[in-house]
């Protein structure tokens, strides 16, 4: 028990609940889109897959392919060269400068998809960073859940700035839960299942956010520390120590420097490297950065992905040269530090990729209590009060938010598959969707007075779109579960059978009887102090 | 009589209010913003050299939690005041003393590089 005076445990419970009251809305759209992001690989696989299921980096043949990909890109992208196996299990490789648009720092060059398999070529997009990534369609449905989650698609800071605010909420959120609830132990198996059903309800809020208190937390300090840094922690710190270049900054964190050299050089064996990577590490490569390709100064940063039972990877360096091993280093700096440390847990405590399929289960198991635990929260608390003037809009907007944005995002799949069809722009064909699907819901909102059918329409609206999903992603000319079960792609038809999953569970949902929330003159201070 | 006894204390609970509100959210928000750039001038570098660096940016959520619950429940509303602009103050001078020393060094830099410059074309 959490001893605290009852006017400070008042102070608390109201920070509590109008933190997530007054961005709660906004907050559950991030934790919800993050939980879908969790699989963003897996949904890159599912809606584009190659005929043979991989995310590593081939052994044998980068090399070449590389080489042969540098020959056919001007040599001022030469600069700089990063690849890796994409979310749709593309090797994706990028020849490129840092450059300027608009006062902005941003990249600017030639970007090929290669199969990880055959090592052809299957896409070259050349142009801005931004603009080649709008044209990137393998990537476009985990593109669209992955930029909604981190920035809601609105543009750079500010998107960056909105999500990093909520993350603070929810920070605040998880810290006042935990402080409030003074019978942590017991309130995490209390459910009164014969009470007023606002109790259970309540009940149902407490535990799913008791037991979710430390993930709650992990993901927000983590969620808002992404957000920030892309938007201003590393601006501002690179203007009050490094005189506004970023990129320097940057060089003086990663810590390697190698005195500039422009002379023309033959280029070591980017197989032999990996080669010698893999064998140190025991683990495959994860993200390659080559700097200065073709020239006596290049070197070589391989990233390598964490082995198991490792939060992180290791980090080597070659000599581009000689393909030389030059040495191990942490991500940042060259030896070990609190700052490397720190930098390094930040991923994989916020993405659960740190031990595969497993660690993605579990994360997105929580994240969804997450969603839970918010939409719920916003229920409560305007449920409760709806009869006061304000709040039952209020109510409304939480439904509308709660099982809207569901339906919304089920509709996005169904673009991406539609527009190979229809031979339209696939991000764009998403992007309209899922407006159109967000002004339907508005609408419907709007016309359903009684807000439990309004949940109901929803769900039935979300499970229906889910069911068609894999129907018309075979339609769209992806591969049947008999193909995909000879290939090997398991990711195919899990995803199918999980989105019907999903669907089934929705239209189950929506026949349920409703769930009566009656306006309980039990406030949830009172139950604080019970 | 109770009314209006009443109403200078309502008037008086909104304005502390407000006042706890402008301190919690955006004033907390820019002091945070300015504790962790300047933590990047006073913070030790360790061996790598980067720590001054690294850990500034990965501890500014938690930078911003501890001042806003600060903020938020300290009972002296004044005395949170004065800490916030104290932390604000401090830090901006830091900022601000290291920005000038770095301009006039660029400025001696610049005059040092043009002197020669000038004597060879004398």
């Amino acid at each position: 028990m959490i001893a605290l005076s009852q006017p400070r445990t008042k102070d608390l419970l109201a920070i509590h609940g109008w933190s997530g009251v007054f961005l709660g809305l906004l907050l559950y759209a991030v934790i919800l889109t993050g939980v879908v992001s969790v699989f963003a690989h897996e949904i890159g696989e599912w809606s584009a897959p190659l005929p043979h299921a991989t995310h590593e980096l081939p052994a044998q043949g980068l090399d070449a392919a590389i080489r042969k990909a540098s020959a056919e890109v001007p040599a001022e992208f030469h600069e700089d060269l990063f690849f890796f196996s994409d979310t749709a299990g593309r090797i994706r490789a990028f020849f490129h400068k840092d450059d300027h648009r608009n006062g902005q720092p941003e990249a600017r060059g030639v970007e090929f998809d290669i199969d990880p398999v055959t090592l052809k070529v299957l896409d070259r997009r050349e142009g801005w960073a931004d603009d080649i990534r709008d044209h990137n369609v393998p990537s476009a449905l985990a593109d669209f859940f992955v930029e909604l989650h981190v920035s809601l698609h609105l543009p750079n800071p500010w998107g960056l700035l909105v999500t990093g605010i909520l993350g603070l909420a929810m920070l605040v959120a998880a810290v006042t839960g935990f402080l409030v609830h003074r019978h942590l132990i017991r309130e995490l198996f209390t459910l009164r299942k014969k009470k007023d059903p606002l109790l259970v309800k309540r009940d149902a809020h407490v535990i799913a956010g008791t037991w979710n208190l430390p993930f709650a937390f992990v993901l927000a300090f983590t969620g808002s520390y992404f957000s920030f840094a892309g938007a201003f922690t590393i601006p501002a710190v690179a203007m009050v120590a490094f005189g506004g270049d970023q990129e320097k900054l940057i060089e003086t964190v990663v810590g390697v420097t190698v005195p500039e050299d422009k002379t023309p050089a033959t280029f070591g064996n980017l197989d032999a490297m990996l080669a010698d990577a893999r064998s140190r590490s025991g683990a495959e490569p994860g993200f390659v950065t080559v700097e200065h390709y073709g020239r006596a100064d290049a070197h070589v940063t391989v990233s390598m992905l964490p082995p198991e039972g490792k939060l992180a990877g290791a980090t080597f360096i070659y000599d581009g040269d000689s393909g030389a091993f030059v040495q191990q280093k942490p991500t940042l700096g060259l030896v070990p530090s609190i700052g490397n440390d720190l930098f390094v847990l930040m991923g994989p405590l916020h993405f659960g990729n740190f031990a595969g399929l497993w660690s993605k289960a579990v994360w997105f198991a929580l994240g969804f209590a997450g969603a839970y635990v918010t939409l719920t929260g916003m229920l409560l608390w305007t449920t409760r009060r709806q009869e006061q003037p304000g709040w039952g809009k209020l109510a409304r907007a939480a439904h509308w938010m709660g099982y809207g944005l569901p339906l919304a995002l089920a509709t996005v799949p169904l673009a991406r598959f539609a527009a190979p069809l229809l031979d339209v722009d696939v991000r764009a064909l998403q992007n309209g969707t899922f407006i159109a699907a967000v002004v339907l819901a508005s609408g419907i909102a709007l016309r359903v007075r009684n807000l439990d059918s309004l949940r109901r329409v929803l769900l039935a609206g979300t499970g229906i779109a889910l069911l068609v999903a894999p129907l018309l992603r075979w339609i769209s000319g992806g591969p049947g579960w008999i193909t995909a079960f000879e290939n090997g792609l398991a990711t195919v038809i899990a995803l199918d059978l999980a989105v019907l999953l999903a669907g089934a569970l929705c239209l189950l949902a929506a026949r349920r009887a409703p769930a009566v929330m009656p306006v309980s003159h039990t406030t949830l201070s009172d139950e604080a102090h019970a | 009589m109770t009314t209006v006894a009443a109403l200078p204390t309502q008037t008086g609970n909104r304005r502390r209010a407000w006042s706890r509100g402008i301190l919690a959210g955006p004033v907390c928000f820019l002091v945070s913003i300015l504790v962790m750039a300047g933590a990047s001038l006073w913070y030790p570098q360790g061996p790598a050299q980067i720590n001054n660096i690294a850990v500034p940016i990965a501890v500014f959520p938690a930078i911003w939690a501890a001042l806003f619950f600060y903020l938020m429940l300290d009972n002296k509303l004044g005395r949170a005041w004065v800490v916030a602009i104290v932390l604000l103050l401090v830090h901006a001078g830091v900022i601000g003393q290291h920005v000038m020393a770095s301009m006039a060094a660029k400025k001696a830099e610049t005059a040092a590089v043009a002197t020669p410059a000038a004597g060879v074309a004398k």
